[in-house]
Order: structure tokens, then sequence, then C-alpha cells
């Protein structure tokens, strides 16, 4: 569900700075790994004088006269499989989520409306204070979608976290909630800590009103979370 | 039967451990001839998918002098419900719920393949991890800004009901009360005045419920924390008010005057932090999380003034005794770190500045307490945004890789004893009868304390054989080691590694092809590495230098197999083919080296360098080499000049910088735009797998090494060809025009040289 891409690291303020992984990347890469570059060459045998030491076995016909100045092509042929062993990998290039024109039209209310909904359901049992602070940032959150300052990826990661709050997928929120979180922190740090906690307070509501589930077909408990790949990079 | 090599791997597997030698050598004296210690590298949390804990308590040795935990070692009496303890040989009774145990249904502890076991016990109360951010405001307004930003996104990341805490500081330190009532207080301490613990808590507040100890009333228990809960909250009750609280700090507003550096007080609030810690939570995981933009300029802890004419320490400096806080700042630090450890915190160190920070007087903070270091340019940059947040990264098992207040305990059979181990560890000075008086590393005890530890987090223990000269092969053939890891799970839970492992002695006069086969030439480089890092931060380099050249000489003398004074016949067997290679690049590198990096830097690489598994550990003394090319799939070359030819593009992994480089013809080809014509569409794949396999290591590796994409000529060439080992080099001409390689304009002596004067030395009959 989150995006997976990679963007270029800041050359500027840091020589030689990392490429930036974004969080959909850097939890997957919890599994096992591909290809472990571990392995060392052996030593030549130990006759060989220095200088002609190894690899003149591994690389054919190694020209022993200096190159030719007109440098020629490479050569045609096809791709070996072994280095083509990344199929379906994100390219170190970056490529976030492109609004289509369809999804800038999303209005704010499809978002906004079921969040606030969320937020009448908590009043009766939770602080007047902690509701009030969750209101205000629902409306800087309404503010900042209205004035066009939200990015495509953010306003669609939204949608989808809100479908995911109204099905009672807590974790499958919370997620949604971390992901932007960590890739998109310059944009939502002041609002989504807002949504964090309405997710919470929804989660731990006595007892589950079933107006609050818009979406009859849910029947997820907490802890339950699927695993979804509807949302994969740059294909949309 | 199995290789060594499977043995190893499958024991490394299992159990986390690496020992120099598999088979030991059964006296004292064989044992010193064999110049390596017998020594291990033990990952105490290595993670083990197959290993579920179970929930009970491990059952214990009745000899309290003892105490080993029931192992699939032990010798069992089914019928009479007694255990023979493997290590001192007391006879135990088996607890009564363990009445039903028979040959047919043990339980899990004495199955063989429960060598390493994990018991969830139930013990005190448990508590909420801590998280107290303590943060340097005298930055630039867009680090100000990133490092905002990092830490208000953190506050997802971490587990919802940790505590949390902020401690800003510039040329005053400010203690922030967190309430959710929407006003914000803080508390404003003076960064010139040293403060003891007591003062600290007294200024705070912290102190007025001591009445009722006074009454004879026992400690307040940290489950009731209603004092401390003014500096630290639930994270899932005050997110949104330090999300705010957060997002409004500014930069320090002291004026700085032109030529002066911002006065910053780190040594203060690092004391602070300690102590309100120490005073509220002792023994209880805590992260003290110190983020700082440049050097501590004043108050007790201070590097370098704040007169921007006089530069920060150098190695020069340090060698001309010119470094004038350096003493004073590292001794206090020290108290801190030691404080901190006494009290079962850490303290990490994130210090993101293009010039030094003051990591050298400061890194007995991380390395005594288990904290991270990180060493960034600025906290706007991908290196140190991703590294904060792999902090908090998750296991396969979806929980935090963070474990705290372990304590290693070892034991040993009575023919070996313990000499010291080496790691982010403190001695608990448990002193006691497998306590060896010959100290190598932090010895002098059984136990240690690892404050703060992951998965990875390694330590290398080393050991003594006591056994006496012709005395008979000890009984039972096999000697035994067993580690007790208690800690505190990321989940709160008190939990309890027990790794038993047993290994075959050997007489070493007439079965010494045993004990060379069982040579782990990786496992003995890192140790001996560690031993030699060890060394250098107290002695001069030279003297570390021949100090290991003179261990490897007499191993070679030991092991080779040569006629006297005849280097030509000179070999070694497999098992310790590659160690003399090891050591060479070991040499060279950053870890006993400091030229060309300054003191901050060589701390930054030694702190890693003492707590990474084996394999990051050799990838750090040997980096490792990867050619692609168009004859075949990517494969591991020789780090060496030779390996640097036109028509490859090289993939290197010095554990802190992953190197892409292009040899002469790939870029010109690259140039000239090959990639993008549909039928050269097999150099466009061949660009784009190094990428690929780099980005794969960039995505776990922990800290975020730099990345650096270069080229044939390229200034950054300098990264590679700085540790390929110069076999061609401008003095060797012969090999020019001959394109085997690249030569290397150095006139450090070359692997080849090496191994020359190697084998000279080794076969000499005059040493």
């Amino acid at each position: 569900m989150a995006e997976s891409y990679v963007k270029p690291g800041n050359q500027e303020r840091g020589w030689n700075d990392p490429p930036q992984f974004s969080y959909g990347l850097q939890a997957q890469a919890g599994g096992p790994r591909r290809n472990l570059l571990t392995r060392r060459a052996p030593l030549p045998p130990e006759e060989a004088p220095p200088g002609a030491r190894p690899d003149l076995t591994s690389t054919p016909a190694a020209p022993t006269a200096p190159p030719p100045r007109a440098l020629g092509p490479p050569p045609l042929g096809p791709i070996s499989p072994a280095l083509r062993a990344d199929g379906g990998r994100p390219s170190p290039v970056s490529c976030p989520e492109e609004s289509g024109p369809q999804e800038s039209a999303l209005p704010a209310t499809t978002v906004l409306a079921p969040l606030r909904e969320a937020l009448a359901a908590c009043r009766p049992t939770v602080q007047k204070q902690v509701c009030d602070d969750i209101g205000r940032r629902l409306t800087v959150l309404e503010d900042a979608w209205a004035q066009g300052k939200l990015s495509a990826p953010v306003r669609k990661r939204m949608s989808l976290l809100v479908q995911e709050l109204q099905q009672q997928h807590w974790d499958a929120a919370d997620e949604i909630h971390r992901s932007l979180m960590v890739d998109h922190v310059n944009e939502v740090s002041q609002w989504l800590v807002g949504v964090k906690r309405l997710i919470a307070e929804t989660r731990s509501l006595p007892a589950l009103e079933p107006a609050v589930v818009m979406d009859g077909s849910a029947e997820a408990g907490p802890g339950q979370e699927e695993p979804q790949g509807q949302e994969r990079g740059c294909g949309l | 039967m199995a290789t060594y090599l499977e043995f190893i791997q499958q024991n490394e597997e299992r159990d986390g451990v690496r020992f120099s030698w598999n088979v030991w050598p059964s006296s004292r004296l064989e044992a010193t001839r064999m110049v390596v210690p017998l020594a291990c590298l033990l990952t105490p949390l290595k993670e083990r998918l197959d290993l579920p804990p179970v929930q009970y308590e491990p059952v214990l040795c009745s000899r309290s002098t003892c105490k080993a935990v029931l192992n699939p070692l032990c010798q069992v009496d089914y019928r009479a419900k007694l255990w023979a303890c493997n290590f001192c040989f007391q006879r135990n009774q088996f607890p009564p719920a363990y009445a039903g145990i028979s040959d047919i249904n043990q339980p899990a502890e004495l199955m063989p393949q429960f060598s390493t076991i994990e018991y969830i016990v139930q013990r005190g109360p448990q508590t909420p991890l801590i998280f107290l951010y303590v943060v340097d405001t005298c930055l630039e307004e867009e680090d100000l800004q990133a490092l905002k930003e990092s830490l208000q996104m953190s506050l997802s990341l971490l587990p919802a009901d940790a505590l949390v805490g902020l401690i800003t500081f510039g040329r005053m330190v400010q203690v922030h009360e967190l309430s959710c009532e929407g006003i914000s207080k803080s508390y404003v301490f003076r960064g010139t005045k040293d403060l003891t613990a007591k003062q600290i808590q007294d200024m705070l507040g912290l102190l007025r419920p001591a009445v009722p100890i006074q009454q004879g009333r026992p400690l307040q228990t940290p489950e009731q924390p209603a004092i401390s809960s003014r500096f630290l909250q639930p994270v899932h009750k005050i997110d949104m008010n330090l999300t705010d609280l957060l997002g409004e700090l500014q930069r320090d507003p002291w004026p700085v005057t032109q030529g002066k550096r911002p006065l910053r007080s780190t040594g203060v609030a690092l004391s602070i932090a300690v102590g309100l810690l120490e005073g509220t939570f002792p023994n209880t995981g805590a992260r003290i999380m110190l983020f700082t933009g440049g050097p501590p300029t004043q108050g007790p802890g201070m590097v370098v003034g704040d007169e921007l004419k006089t530069p920060i320490r150098s190695w020069h400096d340090i060698e001309k005794d010119n470094a004038r806080f350096m003493k004073k700042a590292t001794k206090y630090y020290e108290t801190l770190a030691n404080r901190t450890a006494a009290s079962g915190h850490c303290i990490d160190i994130y210090a993101c500045a293009l010039d030094q920070t003051g990591l050298l007087e400061m890194k007995c903070c991380a390395n005594l307490t288990g904290g991270h270091m990180v060493m960034g340019d600025s906290f706007n940059t991908s290196l140190f945004k991703q590294t904060f947040q792999r902090v908090f990264n998750k296991g396969f098992n979806g929980e935090f890789r963070m474990a705290f207040g372990a304590t290693l305990d070892v034991k040993t059979s009575r023919e070996l004893k313990i000499a010291g181990a080496i790691g982010p560890c403190i001695s608990l000075n448990a002193k006691g009868p497998c306590v060896s008086e010959n100290e190598l590393g932090t010895g002098g005890t059984s136990q240690w304390k690892i404050c703060s530890l992951d998965p990875s987090t390694t330590l290398a223990i080393y050991f003594e054989v006591v056994n006496q000269h012709n005395a008979p092969i000890p009984q039972g053939g096999r000697g035994a080691v067993q580690f007790v890891t208690q800690y505190q799970h990321s989940s709160m839970q008190k939990r309890i590694r027990v790794t038993t492992i047993a290994r075959n002695w050997a007489d070493a006069q007439t079965q010494l092809q045993h004990i060379e086969a069982a040579f782990d030439q990786e496992a003995a480089a890192v140790l001996m590495a560690r031993l030699g890092v060890y060394r250098a931060e107290s002695e001069e380099g030279p003297d570390v230098l021949r100090w290991l050249d003179r261990q490897l000489i007499r191993l070679c003398q030991k092991f080779g197999q040569y006629n006297k004074d005849d280097p030509n016949s000179f070999r070694l067997s497999e098992s310790f083919s590659l160690y003399p290679q090891f050591m060479f690049h070991l040499r060279r590198s950053p870890f006993l080296q400091v030229f060309n990096n300054s003191p901050d830097e060589s701390s930054y690489y030694r702190h890693h360098f003492a707590r990474q598994d084996l394999t990051q550990s050799l990838i750090m003394i040997q980096p490792i080499l990867y050619a692609y090319s168009f004859h075949g799939p990517p494969e591991p070359v020789l780090l060496d000049s030779s390996s640097i030819l036109p028509d490859r593009i090289l993939l290197m992994d010095t554990f802190f910088q992953i190197v892409i480089y292009l040899g002469e013809t790939i870029a010109q080809w690259q140039k000239a735009g090959y990639q993008d014509m549909p039928e050269y569409e097999n150099f466009k794949h061949l660009l784009q797998a190094p990428l690929d396999d780099a980005q794969e290591i960039l995505q776990t590796r922990f800290p975020m090494p730099r990345y650096i994409h270069t080229e044939h000529g390229g200034s950054q060439a300098r990264f590679l060809l700085s540790k390929v080992n110069p076999s061609q080099t401008h003095n060797n001409l012969y090999a020019w025009g001959q394109e085997s390689g690249a030569p290397i304009l150095t006139d450090d002596v070359s692997l080849q040289v090496f191994m020359d004067h190697l084998k000279k030395l080794a076969v000499s009959s005059a040493s």
C-alpha cells in the first residue's frame, strides 16, 4: 500500500549522500536478501609474478596492445540473465506517484467527512481538549487541501487511510499514517499527528458503533492487516 | 562428515558464536603457542526465526558459585530425577514441575537442537521504554528544520506506550515540561555550571517525594512515575503537543558575533539528561538521544573554545600534546558514561556537521552504554534521516530490534578461564573461579553489562586455557562455555537467552593437524583486529602495528610449512591461507591508520568496528569488490589494482562507503549514450546491475553508508584506489601499457611485497 521509490540524496548538504528510500521499500528490506555480496575472490596461485596477477583468464582476449584510439561499440547480444535478476524492482530514479487529473480533483470532503464523523464518535468518551486538538488539526488539513498545498501522493494515501479507518483496519490505517509521516513529513507533520491520534482513539472506543462502519463488509478486527499491493510506484 | 566450513556456519546460525579455534589445545603452554588466543565472537541476540521462546524459568545449578543453566550437555538421571552440572559436576534435583520427564519426554532445554534457548520470565514490574531527546539548537535554519521534522516523524515510529522527553540546549539548557494543557513551560539551566545528580533532581523538583523514604518507606517504584511525568510522558498522550513544541523550536537566540562559534553547552545538557533518568527510572530501558551540530564550546565537557581562529584539535595537536581541552573533556564524558551505564541507560550521539563535533571526547558515552554513534554532514541529508529511521526498525517478527539493560554472564569448564571482552559493554566486576588474572580487553570479570543492544551487536570474548602441560586431556574430551544473557525485550518482557557450546580438546603435540584444520581464520582476523583496535585507543599507532606484525610472523612460523631459510618453500594450509591478507588490509585500514582521518572520524570508525558481527567486521577490514562485465555474471574479484579494468564496472563495499566505479571503456560507452539505443539494451542492463545490488546493501545497512558513483579518472575514484592492493604502482613500470589493471600512485607496500617479507621472516632461523 505504500509507495516504492528511491530519491537521490541531498548532494548539496552532504557529500556523497546516499539515495533516500521510501517507507515502503524500507519496510520490505527486512526480508531475505536476493543477492548477498559477501564473497571474496580466491587468491591466485602463489607463483604468479606480481603485476601479471589475476584475471587474465577471466577476461577473454585481454588486449596486450594499447587500446585503439577509436572506441568501438559495446558488444551486442542477449541480456545476460544473471544481470537481469531484478524483475520488478524500482530503479533508483525518482518516480513518486504523479497525479492523474482525476486524482487532483478528489474533493477534500471525501477524506474529511469520515474523519470528522470518527471524531464525533469519540467525543462522548474522549477528553474534550484532545478532541478539540484533533479538530483543530483536521481544520489545518482541510485548509492545506483546499489551498492545493498537498501533493497528489499525500491526498491519495489519505483517502486510502480513510477507507481503512472506515473498515476498522486499524493496523493498516496506522501503517499508512506511518508511511506518510516518513515519506512526506514536511507536508504532513502539523496535522497528521491528529489523524494518528484519531486512529488510536477510535480503535479504543469501547463499543464500536455501527454508524461508524460505513462499509458493511468490514469484518476485520484489530491486528488484522491485509497485504495489499494495489499501489505500487509510478505505474498508476 | 561435514566440512569445518559448514560446521562453523551452522554454529554461527544456531548459536551466534564463532570461535577462533574449533578444536582446543589442551594445555596452557600449547595454547599460548597457537599465537591467536582462544576466543569467540558472540552475537547474544542473533535473530532466530525458528526459535520461539519458552515461557518458564530456567533451571539453575544449585551450587552458589556456579548457577549454570540446565542444558543439553548435562548428564541426566531420569529415574532419580537428577542432573549433573557439566561445569561444576554438582548433582542437582529437578524442580517439582519436572516430575514427568523421561528420556522420551524431555524439556526443550535438554534437546541437542536447543543449544540456544530463550526464556520469557516474569520478573519485576514492566516499565515502558524511555526516549529522551537532547537537541542542539545552535544549528543553521535548514538543519534545524530538517531535524525538527525527523523528530516529529520519530513520534510515529516509537512504541505507542514509550515515554518521551525533550531537552534543548545552546548557551542555556532547557528541560521542557510536557503537559497536555497546551501551555509550554521549561526549566532553564546555565550551560557553564556542572551540577551533581542530586542538584539536578532538586532543581527539577524530582526530590520532593524523598520525604516518605526518610520515613522508612520503600523507594518509589517506576510504576508510579507521577513526578517525572512532567518531563516524560507516554507518546500516545503527548504526541500532538510535542509535535507543536518541536515545530516551534527556534534557533538559539543568543547572538553569535563574527569569528566566534556559538556557545554550546553539550556537557551540561547531557549531564542533566543523565541525572533526570538516573533519579527517576534506574534500571529500565532508556535512550538518551543527543542531536548535535557542532562541538561543545562552554562549560564542563567543552572541547574547543568559541574563537573560530583556534581550530578544533587534530591528530597532530594530540601527538604534540597540544589539545588543551581533550583530557578534561574526555574525563568528564567518561564519568557521565559510567553513571549512565550504572543505571542501565544508553546514550546515542547523532552528530551532523562538516567540521568535527567532539566525538573523540564523547565517544565513551556511546561505546560504554551500547548507544549509537552517527556522523553526518547535515541533518538535512538522507544519510542522517534514514539512519535515524532505522533506529526504530522492526525485525521479521514485527518487534523492535532494540533491547535494553542486558547482562552477559559467561561460565566455563574448569580448564578454561575468562580473560575479557571487547564490545559495547562495561564490566560488572564479578570475580569468580573462572576469571583469569590475565586481561584481554575489559577483564577481571565473568559478567558484563550491555545497556543497549540489537540482533547484530557482537562482543569478542577472550579465554585462557589453564590446564597444565602434560596433564591428560580433560574428562569427557570436551570443554564447554555457557553464555547467559538477561535482557529487557522491546516488548518490555524480561528474557533470558542461554547458549551452551562445547568443543573437543586435542593434544597439540600429537594432534596439531586437527587443531589446525579447525582454525576459523575469519573469526581469528576479527578477534585479533579487535585486540589491535582496543590497544590503538591507548597506545601509539606504530606499536600496535608492530605487535600485529609480530603475531602474524609467529603464527606463520608455527603453522607454515617450509624449509628453514628458504622463503620460496613457504606454504600455508587452506585454513590459514586468507589470514595474512586480512592482516595486510587491517594494517592499512582507518581503524589503525589515522592518516587522512580526523580524530572524530577515527573514533567513529572504531566505534562501529567494535560492535558489528563477523561478516560486517570483515567487510570493514577487507572491503568486498565485485566486477560486472559482458563476460559473465557478477563475480567477486581481488581487492587489487589489477582488478580495475576498462571494460568492467566495479562495486566496492567498505561498510561505510558503497562505491560504483565505471572502467574507462564503460564510461566512454556511457558518454556516447549506447545505453539509450534499443539494440544495446544489454549495456543498459549492465549499467543497472551494480546499482540494483548497491541499493540492496543501502536498504539494510546501519548506519547508512555514503554512496559514491564515479568512473575512471574521476576524482572520487580515490575511494577505490586507496583501498585496493597497490600491486601496480609507478615504481614497477613494466606493468604499464599491459592493460592488466591501473597503477596506483603510492609508495605503500603491496600485498606481494608484504608476503615476501613475511615469508622471509617466518622461515628465518634467526628469529
